[in-house]
């Protein structure tokens, strides 16, 4: 036996795979058990959303929001609302803005709660997966009534929101409150520093605070490598100023900075702060109009014009061109995943096959929002 | 059982003077074939429906329960769809081997039934190298997963047949190392002899005879566990990443096959466990009646066998997977130094006590009350916080 | 190679935490899971259960539609098709098609929202798999029939008036553009 034999696998992770997050292909080169590269494909779920726009209107567009990213629907209906008030000068009443701050912040504990169960469910454990679906069952019934929906909101309007709370709703809103908190500290105890997931998820994936600002990352990805950096609190907009909130930063206390455990931990740290902000918006949401008034044909000011809104999966940008006339000219929408799809292909070397669906599944990417 | 078929021949069972030899391999044969398929297969079966109960209510589900009372009729109603099934052979595999790996898997699954000590009486063979014959014969699944990951032509089944293979090569040493302290204490490798040498009593256990042992009960569930790739070691099926591992590619009679073996194969690491550490079918003498006393060992042997596999099921439920290069580091460096240790600690626990010490048995006996006060009273504590109602009934 | 001290403590690590993890899913088997064993062994009906403002399949109470086509500009992806004409005889706006593709539809509720009467709304049912793809257009118009003209008072007529009044109810649900409503304590 002069010399070994040994070469490199092409191995296709393709888009049906139980684990990756929505229809995402991976090309990976591998040697054995460790990986060279993983190359990203995506498309796969191309809907051409911001083209549609362009035909349906401004009314029309926001169902189609829900879609853009199905599992934070309510943050891009804020989003094209608020970027279509901006470029209009339309002011949305105060208990507008609450109602859209506590649907949202309800949406944001609904998105985490998946990705860590999804996270937790790809490495191997399939209990915290059923029970975070039951606590989201639970905000589910909850926004049903709100808005009579589950998934795909429609719920706010130009200039507001399209219903106002339902008599009754605020109660059974604070006990879902407070029968998540202990919840969430069950599901710590399960899982979240469960030594054979604390090791799986240790120094996996680390990204440093330089490269995670030059691959353009956002909200709890950007966050989980030390950089504090939150919409909510940088740039405010709606009534955040109103709230008393901390952002929670990843400090490398498991691993390196950055990690895996970094990411899922900023995530669980935020579903208890977002459970803060919506105590403070329910005790003090003011009476008043939830919608302003805005004319049936709306037609905005011809310009451009550009928001942020804090995500789920964070930074959310929304560009609107308007002509003047009832139908956009151009929206874009920049969302963190297809950022995150980004920084996959540098993190691969060196990890194992297995470390790659804890990379995907802890950057918490969704497909249809890289594709739209 | 050879007492046993000596005793029915001498009083007149198969006639005035039977070939002995004869009627007794036919006997113990009539005996295997009942075991395997009255006893094996539909364990394999049941224990599917049973787990997805059992795992259904730690989820906050129900499970299935409409196919029959309680959905207890689930698995036969599987079995006869995953046997219609189309039989797929890919183009490219190589079809001898991919043809004979199923078989392969479910000998290493057969064989172990014929030492299985049921009760003082009812064991096909009492040979007297038991356990060791036990530890061999589950070693073939090896070649079995090998050759479906190869022969399969495709990349993952072969990462995942790879995996397998060095995960359960890797783990027979912590395994094996830990039935030595057992041996050690009772000087013989056959089943019954090791069951004599317990009592019925918790203390009398081996579980608690030393801390040595009680270390080595641990390390030998954990190998075993490893070695029938369950979680926290199921990485050959890591559904998540390689779809299902080996088997990726197999379909119908032969899928199901592998699926048997790996269920049943809880039941194998369960009587393994009880036989040597949890005083297999020990009854309290209650009374003279040669048949009761020997259904009544058959149902203690089973309830501790039961129990064991519903701790199986409940950690399957909790714990993630480890990764490989993980699963490798817990055995070479944590469970191989570990049941070294074990094995020379008994070795001087044996020289110094050679009758054994009944004070460590009682002591370890209550320790162990207390761990399970303790437990209690956290499952309590996470029922009160949660708030959530209680429910009691399996059914539903 | 690592410290004892360090060896010893992953070991403690390892137990505490899988106490802890066992522990949680032992109290799980104490509790009563969250399903709704639907549709055998439920109370009530599911349809039932669900709140008014639920966005289920679309239906059009002919009683009280004006045919003023609101809901059919309205609807982003083109699922309502009406045809209104005003009758040369009788001056009356007729209403001869009304049909919705609900297997289109995406219940986003922007039909429903100009409706004056609230005859276009969303009911609770959300069962509509059938075996063919023609029987997922609903056609509400067999013959037809004269759109609704609101009265100036309340409407008199005793068959009318429960529907618009359930319209109307409808409707309320909706937030009114720059309208005060008291905080939720007003009845649903």
């Amino acid at each position: 036996m002069s010399t070994l034999r040994t070469e490199e696998m092409t191995l296709n992770m393709g888009p049906q795979h139980p684990s990756t997050h929505g229809v995402l292909r991976f090309v990976v080169r591998a040697d054995g058990e460790v990986m060279r590269e993983a190359i990203p494909d995506v498309g796969y779920l191309h809907r051409s959303i911001e083209k549609i726009a362009e035909k349906v209107g401004y009314r029309g567009f926001m169902p189609y929001t829900d879609r853009v990213d199905y599992v934070c629907a309510m943050f891009t209906n804020q989003g094209w609302g608020m970027v279509c008030e901006k470029l209009a000068g339309i002011e949305v009443p105060k208990r507008g803005e609450y109602c859209r701050v506590i649907a949202a912040e309800f949406n944001r504990i609904a998105s985490h709660l998946l990705s860590v169960g999804a996270m937790a469910m790809d490495i191997g454990a399939m209990t915290p997966f059923a029970h975070v679906i039951r606590e989201r069952e639970m905000i589910n019934d909850l926004i049903e009534e709100l808005c009579g929906a589950r998934l795909t909101f429609n719920y706010m309007r130009i200039g507001g929101v399209a219903w106002d709370l339902p008599p009754g709703w605020r109660e059974k809103a604070l006990a879902y409150l407070d029968h998540f908190n202990p919840i969430l500290e069950e599901y710590n105890a399960l899982i979240s520093w469960n030594k054979i997931y604390v090791e799986r998820l240790a120094n996996v994936g680390v990204i440093t605070p330089a490269e995670a600002i030059n691959y353009n990352l956002v909200g709890p990805n950007l966050r989980a490598s030390g950089i504090k950096w939150d919409i909510r609190k940088d740039i405010p907009y709606s009534v955040y100023p109103d709230f008393e909130f901390e952002v929670p930063v990843g400090n490398g206390q498991w691993g390196k900075l950055g990690d895996s455990m970094d990411r899922y931990v900023v995530r669980i740290r935020e579903m208890a702060e977002s459970s803060k902000i919506l105590r403070q918006a329910l005790e003090k949401i003011p009476p008043g109009a939830v919608l302003a008034k805005v004319v049936r044909n709306f037609k905005p000011p011809a310009g451009e014009c550009q928001i942020r809104v804090e995500s789920g999966r964070g930074d959310m940008g929304w560009y609107l061109v308007s002509d003047g006339t009832g139908y956009p000219w151009r929206v874009h929408v920049r969302t963190g995943s297809f950022a995150a799809m980004g920084i996959i292909q540098k993190l691969s070397a060196g990890l194992m096959i297995a470390d790659l669906v804890t990379l995907i599944a802890s950057l918490d990417v969704i497909a249809p929002e890289i594709d739209r | 059982m050879q007492t046993l078929i000596q005793n029915l021949i001498a009083s007149g069972a198969f006639g005035k003077n039977p070939p002995r030899d004869l009627v007794a391999a036919i006997v113990v044969f009539v005996m295997s074939a009942v075991v395997f398929l009255a006893v094996a297969l539909p364990f394999g079966g049941i224990v599917t429906w049973v787990e997805r109960r059992v795992w259904a209510r730690i989820q906050s589900r129900v499970g299935p329960n409409r196919v029959g009372p309680q959905g207890f009729l689930q698995w036969l109603a599987d079995g006869i769809k995953i046997i219609c099934k189309e039989d797929i052979v890919p183009d490219e595999a190589d079809s001898r081997l991919f043809k004979m790996a199923p078989y392969l898997v479910m000998l290493a699954f057969i064989l172990p039934w014929a030492v299985m000590p049921f009760s003082s009486s009812l064991i096909l063979a009492d040979m007297n190298v038991g356990i060791l014959y036990m530890t061999a014969v589950t070693a073939l699944t090896v070649v079995g997963v090998l050759m479906a990951g190869w022969a399969s032509n495709n990349k993952w089944s072969l990462i995942g047949g790879v995996r397998s293979a060095a995960q359960i090569v890797s783990y027979e040493i912590p395994a094996g190392l830990s039935i030595f302290p057992v041996v050690l204490m009772t000087g013989t490798l056959s089943m019954q002899g090791i069951i004599r040498g317990q009592g019925w009593a918790p203390q009398h256990w081996f579980l608690f005879a030393s801390p040595f042992t009680f270390v080595a009960a641990n390390i030998l569930y954990m190998s075993s566990l490893a070695e029938a790739n369950r979680t926290p070691f199921d990485l050959p099926e890591a559904e998540s990443e390689l779809v299902a591992g080996f088997a990726t590619e197999y379909s119908g009679w032969r899928y199901a096959c592998f699926s048997m073996a790996e269920w049943g194969n809880l039941f194998i690491v369960g009587a393994i466990i009880t036989t040597l550490f949890l005083g297999g079918w020990q009854f309290p003498h209650v009374t003279n009646n040669v048949v009761a006393m020997n259904v009544l060992q058959v149902i203690t042997f089973n309830v501790k066998v039961l129990f064991l596999v519903f701790l199986s099921m409940w950690i399957r439920a909790t714990l993630p997977r480890v990764r490989i290069d993980q699963l490798m580091t817990a055995c070479w460096k944590y469970f191989v130094p570990i049941a070294f240790v074990n094995m020379i600690g008994t070795a001087v626990w044996v020289a110094i006590w050679p009758d054994g010490n009944a004070a460590m048995g009682y002591i370890m006996f209550a320790g162990a009350i207390v761990i399970g006060a303790l437990f209690i009273q956290r499952v309590i504590y996470y029922l009160r916080r949660s708030r959530m109602e209680v429910y009691f009934n399996p059914t539903i | 190679m690592i410290a004892v001290s360090e060896y010893v403590h992953n070991i403690k690590d390892t137990v505490s935490t899988i106490f802890e993890g066992m522990a949680v899913t032992a109290s799980h088997f104490m509790r009563k899971p969250y399903t709704v064993q639907y549709p055998d062994r439920m109370p009530v009906r599911v349809q039932d259960t669900l709140p008014f403002r639920y966005r289920g399949i679309l239906d059009v109470d002919l009683e009280i539609c004006t045919g003023c086509l609101a809901c059919e500009r309205a609807c982003p992806i083109d699922c309502i098709v009406i045809v209104a004409d005003k009758d040369q005889q009788t001056r009356q706006l007729l209403l001869s098609q009304f049909d919705i593709d609900i297997a289109k539809c995406m219940y986003c509720g922007l039909c429903s929202e100009p409706c004056p009467t609230g005859a276009i709304h969303h009911t609770t049912e959300f069962e509509g798999a059938d075996y063919s793809l023609e029987s997922l257009i609903r056609r509400f118009v067999q013959n037809p029939v004269i759109a609704y003209k609101a009265k100036k008072g309340p409407e008199t007529d005793p068959r009318i008036a429960p529907i618009l009044n359930r319209g109307m109810a409808y409707l309320d649900q909706w937030a009114q553009p720059g309208g005060e409503k008291p905080v939720g304590e007003e009845p649903a």
